[in-house]
């Protein structure tokens, strides 16, 4: 048994289509039975990394080891791999049961084995009702579980599933994902999941890699990459509405930077120790880091728009110079728009961004 | 007069005109079959005897005894049936192949088979004449059937349908360790079927009505299909004597064609509505 190496090694990948590079030298490490989320924008290469994995695309460069086993040149079906793909693509013509044993067949199980391997996950998915129907008899839901269905049988090393709730519902979408997460815990399996929907990456993942322009931006906990964007683009991408971005002039005489916008200087909780030296330094701010005050008091803006969530109120405000900020208020907020606000910054939870558009943020606070 | 009242009016009028047109594509088809029924005496006298009695099925009996039309019926099943089974193989494989695989000049290769269906039999029959006479195939199975295996238009329609099949089936496949062939024959030709009906039953029809290669190639008539056969015995009969027994040999020839019909009434409805949005 000794010397196996668990998860999943991606090594210096490359891949182009023709004159188009797709992915840029991506290396990435993944553990055994960690649930990782690929995140970015359309086109920024996260779907090709996957059928990379996968076997469905060829890498140009680079290798990708699973469990200790080189498969960058093996066939797909001999990779250990299962796939859950956006559209199910369940076999129209095949029962649900047909389409859970027709891999398992393929590889020569037995029949008793796969009738075992069937009823389990139709014990796990709730699918044992509907395991004679065609996939044409069933619902979205239905389809995604046992799309789901088909990979579990196959007992994989590794889960790989492509924006698998892009086409559900929005309700249908969360109660998936709520049972993605069981389901994950019940597995105990490693797992892949593309998606361009932070919420789906950041409630579902032990770790994100965030993705742009054919390169990883940033590797994390979910809360890694909320609270410590690696830069400027990460934290843009990740949180809703998007991180304020607004350009400030540094003070790095003391030992924490200073940072001059038109309203006044804020004290930031980034040590000025370390900071390189920029001209060009952009501070980030959370939209629940920005709280409306009364007229004259913090940062003078004037309210665009307000959206009620409910239980918060999200205040979209324009400051004297044109740059917008977005600012958060209580849920009993009573700002209406054209309103003349200020602005108050809990400046101490501000990132800073060179003009690389590194981030820089404040101390982790230990315990 | 009610909007409800006037689309009332409008769906009887509608109705009305359709029973009259059917009542007149049925006419002829009725007639052959009243004259089937008469003696050939009776029909010598007036054809006008065709609309009462006395009825006999004499001439059915006498087909069954004296007439090649159970052989021509046989030779038009066999190769109508072959050349059906044929076009569907043929035309299923290189759709699949057009559609999915990558393979060098393949859009060359496709472009020169849609050439095909601009080309007019009449253009290359005496080629072809000629070509079948050298291989020694006039007068047999191969030699009628061969011909009608090249069907570009079988070929565009499946390429299409294959085509319009979503990739990631082939992918879910290939994960599921299935071999190319496996996809080809257990995931993907399955859901061509109501093209294949499709392309089955044009085939199927223009095989079984063909006449001019068969009346060229079959020079024999123990190798005649049904359509050469029977011209040849309305020729013999030239219409003067003998007319019930050639009308029951017409009813022998389309009942066939009825049984495709009623069998795959669906699909020929299906086939004709979407040429007609196409």
């Amino acid at each position: 048994m000794g010397g196996r190496v668990s998860g999943i090694e991606i090594s210096h990948v490359t891949k182009a289509y023709g004159a188009t590079p797709v992915l840029d030298g991506v290396t990435l490490s993944i553990a055994d039975n960690e649930f990782v989320a690929f995140l970015g924008p359309s086109g920024c290469g996260k779907t090709t990394l996957l059928r990379l994995i996968a076997g469905l695309e060829e890498v140009d460069a680079g290798e990708i080891h699973i469990n200790g086993r080189r498969v960058d040149q093996l066939a797909p079906g001999a990779r250990g791999v299962a796939m859950v793909f956006q559209n199910y693509a369940l076999y129209p013509h095949m029962t649900v049961a047909d389409n859970l044993a027709f891999g398992l067949k393929n590889v020569g199980v037995g029949k008793a084995e796969i009738e075992t391997r069937i009823a389990e996950a139709a014990r796990i998915l709730e699918i044992g009702d509907y395991l004679h129907r065609k996939p044409g008899e069933l619902s979205g839901g239905q389809k995604q579980r046992v799309a789901i269905g088909r990979a579990i049988v196959k007992k994989p090393d590794l889960f790989l599933f492509d924006e698998p709730l892009s086409n559900l519902d929005a309700a249908l979408r969360m109660r998936t994902r709520l049972e993605l997460a069981q389901l994950r815990r019940r597995l105990k399996a490693t797992m892949i999941l593309v998606t361009h929907d932070q919420v789906e990456a950041m409630t579902l993942a032990d770790r994100i890699v965030v993705m742009k322009d054919r390169k990883i931006q940033q590797v994390g906990t979910p809360m890694e990459i909320y609270t410590r964007p690696a830069n400027v683009f990460v934290a843009g991408f990740v949180g809703s509405p998007p991180m304020n971005i607004l350009k400030v002039e540094l003070d790095t005489a003391g030992p924490v930077a200073m940072a001059k916008l038109a309203g006044g200087v804020f004290k930031t909780g980034v040590v000025s120790a370390g900071l390189p030296a920029s001209s060009d330094w952009r501070i980030g701010l959370r939209p629940e880091n920005v709280h409306i005050a009364g007229s004259g008091d913090g940062l003078a803006a004037t309210v665009e728009f307000v959206e009620r969530l409910g239980e918060r109120t999200l205040v979209y405000t324009k400051l004297a110079d044109g740059t917008a900020v977005t600012a958060e208020d209580a849920g009993t907020s009573k700002v209406k728009m054209g309103d003349p606000v200020g602005l108050r910054m809990d400046a101490e939870a501000a990132h800073l961004f060179d003009g690389e558009g590194v981030g820089y943020h404040a101390p982790e606070v230990e315990g | 007069m009610t909007a409800s009242d006037n689309k009332r009016l409008r769906d009887v009028a509608l109705l009305a005109t359709l029973v009259v047109l059917g009542f007149i594509m049925l006419v002829p088809l009725m007639w052959t079959v009243l004259l089937s029924l008469k003696s050939n005496s009776d029909l010598l006298q007036s054809t006008a005897n065709a609309f009462h009695g006395p009825y006999t099925v004499e001439n059915y009996a006498a087909i069954t005894k004296s007439s090649g039309v159970f052989r021509w019926l046989m030779n038009s099943v066999i190769v109508s049936g072959l050349q059906t089974i044929g076009v569907l193989v043929l035309a299923s494989l290189a759709g699949y192949g057009f559609a999915r695989l990558e393979f060098p000049y393949r859009d060359q290769i496709f472009l020169l088979v849609l050439f095909g269906l601009a080309i007019p039999e009449q253009a290359v029959i005496i080629t072809r004449h000629q070509l079948f006479t050298g291989l020694h195939l006039h007068n047999s199975y191969p030699g009628l059937i061969l011909p009608g295996l090249a069907a570009p238009f079988g070929v565009f329609l499946m390429t299409q349908y294959f085509k319009a099949i979503p990739k990631e089936l082939d992918e879910a496949a290939i994960l599921d360790n299935a071999s190319r062939f496996k996809i080809f024959w257990k995931v993907l030709l399955p859901l061509t079927i109501p093209a294949q009906a499709t392309l089955g039953i044009f085939t199927f029809l223009g095989s079984w009505n063909d006449y001019w290669w068969p009346l060229i190639s079959a020079t024999r008539a123990d190798m005649f299909t049904l359509t050469v056969g029977l011209s040849a015995s309305q020729i013999n009969f030239a219409q003067t004597s003998g007319l019930g027994y050639l009308m029951t040999q017409a009813v022998f020839a389309a009942v066939p064609i009825l049984i495709v019909y009623i069998i795959f009434q669906k699909y020929i409805v299906r086939a004709v509505a979407g040429a007609a949005i196409r």
